[in-house]
């Protein structure tokens, strides 16, 4: 069984880095239990008004110090966003299963707009052998991380004004024909990718593992509140926090 | 360290307190952070005959200090639970309350006369707010009538120990507390979630229809553990709104001789062990040894009714 942890942390820097994008630093009193990219925590916001927990998946975790990127969405996020330097928050994780990898495959990883914030643990720790793609809205989004930006990665941007013009996966599209079998893929974004995704991949039916988010509240598997629905006939209702966050795309109903 | 533990239906429990049905999942969820036999009783899931499916997304709706949730009963059903689930418990020795429920009288007949007693079993918990689609969705629960059937059918089908846990949703609590009485019930446990709805204003939308849950509910729910204890000879076990170890030590005290936690859990996921601990702590810094001095304690100056 692996180790959970509720730790307190206290933030170290929680900035803006676009409008309405934060990016924030937590330094945990005492590391976490060893986490694999795709994994989440549930945080308590540090403000009375926001009852339960919220989920945040790992964006870049060592040394005791976690860092969550975010859009601000409604009340949980806002009062995240408002938090300052050294105020508490209760960190629960390593949450879920996260990425699994296929020994031999090439990494491809395909993030649609705040979706990065997921798939770029993963991408901290196989940007040497992997591709990534990334769809934003405008290029403003995709200045949101300059680090990426510097390792190259495929952009598109719905409008045009940077990289391709279309969606995340129109732009992989262009490319995977191309590239050198045998390729994992490894996607985070909005619902709409992945019928578009599956759509793309059947022909080779290409493993290809999805992280998706769900409302919820206990983050461990105890409520059944934040279910995915499968193409398991017995059990069709997964916990997102429990047998995911991470399903395998030809797993889910689309 | 004073004495927490209760006596139930003959079982003693080493304290009086456990999780909601369906607030800690089958139980194997939690022991990454401790161990079920901290538990008084681990309370099930809902469970039914078959395995059920439950609802579709969107379950949870967080409001103001509550939680709307619409789970549908999602389980695995009782022989997977016996089988996948039950082990847990039996290697640590952990007391279980079986609870269950049905969409029609047949359904609760058939899922409570498969349970065989176990040494671990202290009792079944039937649901009573589930709704019956025999009768047009309308739950057993809310009639007097509906509640001493169901529990009579059920009661003629088990020799465990039935404890009935009651919808809020009625006009009088004590009447359907007294009709679960009479028709052989040895328990009550009060209360369910509250039905409720959100609406979604950004978007125009009705996203859920559900059960309410949370802190808010402490108040109502003492007040009905109040009224059945003083109404009703059997244990009750008081649920809803216990945050924290003062919530339960209020229930005890106003006549519960047993608290569920449900809600807290996702608040916090050391709710349960620190509650325990708290009442511990409170009982030795008031030098009371036995928990059975608190029980009811309240009442000593109860004016009421």
């Amino acid at each position: 069984m692996d180790r959970i942890d509720d730790i307190e942390g206290a933030i170290l820097r929680n900035r803006s880095v676009l409008p309405g994008y934060f990016l924030a630093s937590i330094r945990l009193r005492r590391p976490m239990a060893g986490t694999r990219p795709g994994q989440f925590i549930m945080l308590k916001v540090p403000s009375a008004e926001v009852f339960l927990r919220r989920p945040f998946s790992v964006y870049d975790y060592g040394k005791s110090v976690l860092s969550i990127l975010y859009r601000v969405a409604g009340i949980g996020t806002s009062a995240l966003a408002a938090a300052g330097r050294g105020e508490k928050v209760m960190v629960l994780g390593p949450l879920g299963n996260g990425f699994t990898q296929l020994p031999g495959h090439a990494p491809v990883l395909v993030a649609g707009g705040i979706g990065i914030a997921g798939i770029h643990f993963l991408w901290t720790k196989v940007k040497k052998r992997s591709t990534l793609f990334w769809g934003c809205t405008t290029s403003s989004e995709a200045a949101l991380l300059r680090k990426i930006m510097s390792h190259g990665p495929h952009i598109s941007t719905i409008d045009g004004s940077l990289g391709c013009t279309g969606n995340v996966v129109d732009l992989l599209g262009q490319h995977i024909s191309e590239m050198k079998r045998p390729l994992q893929v490894f996607a985070c974004g909005p619902e709409a990718m992945f019928p578009a995704l599956r759509d793309l991949l059947a022909g080779e039916r290409m493993p290809c593992q999805v992280l998706v988010e769900e409302r919820m509240a206990c983050g461990l598997g105890i409520c059944f509140g934040c279910v995915r629905k499968t193409v398991d006939e017995i059990e069709p209702y997964k916990r997102v926090c429990k047998e995911g966050p991470v399903f395998d795309l030809w797993q889910i109903s689309l | 360290m004073a004495d927490l533990s209760v006596n139930l239906f003959g079982k003693t429990l080493r304290n009086p307190v456990m999780n909601a049905s369906g607030t800690l999942g089958y139980g194997t969820e939690i022991e990454p952070l401790w161990r079920v036999d901290t538990l008084g009783a681990y309370v099930s899931k809902g469970l039914s005959f078959v395995p059920h499916h439950g609802n579709p997304p969107p379950r949870l709706w967080e409001e103001k200090s509550a939680l709307i949730n619409s789970v549908g009963l999602q389980n695995i059903g009782l022989e997977r639970f016996f089988k996948e689930a039950f082990p847990l418990f039996r290697e640590r020795q952990t007391p279980v309350i079986i609870n269950f429920f049905g969409f029609t009288e047949e359904d609760y007949v058939r899922c409570a006369g498969a349970i065989r007693a176990d040494e671990l079993i202290v009792a079944l918990e039937i649901n009573l707010s589930c709704p019956n689609i025999k009768e047009g969705g309308i739950c057993l629960g809310k009639r007097a009538e509906g509640v001493f059937s169901i529990i009579r059918k059920v009661k003629a089908v088990t020799g465990l120990p039935l404890i009935a846990k009651l919808t809020p949703e009625v006009t009088d609590v004590v009447e359907i507390a007294r009709a679960a009485f009479e028709a052989g019930a040895e328990g009550i446990t009060v209360f369910n979630t509250f039905p409720a709805a959100a609406v979604d204003v950004e978007r125009m939308s009705l996203p859920i229809r559900g059960g309410l849950s949370g802190p808010f509910l402490k108040s109502m729910a003492l007040r009905a553990v109040a009224d059945i204890t003083s109404a009703v000879p059997v244990p009750v076990i008081g649920t809803g709104g216990v945050m924290d170890d003062r919530d339960a030590l209020a229930f005890l005290m106003a006549g519960a001789t047993a608290v569920q936690v449900g809600t807290a859990t996702f608040v916090d996921p050391y709710a349960i062990p620190k509650i325990i601990r708290g009442i511990d702590a409170y009982m030795n810094g008031h030098a009371i040894g036995r928990l059975n001095q608190i029980i009811g304690r309240s009442r000593a100056q109860d004016r009421a009714v």
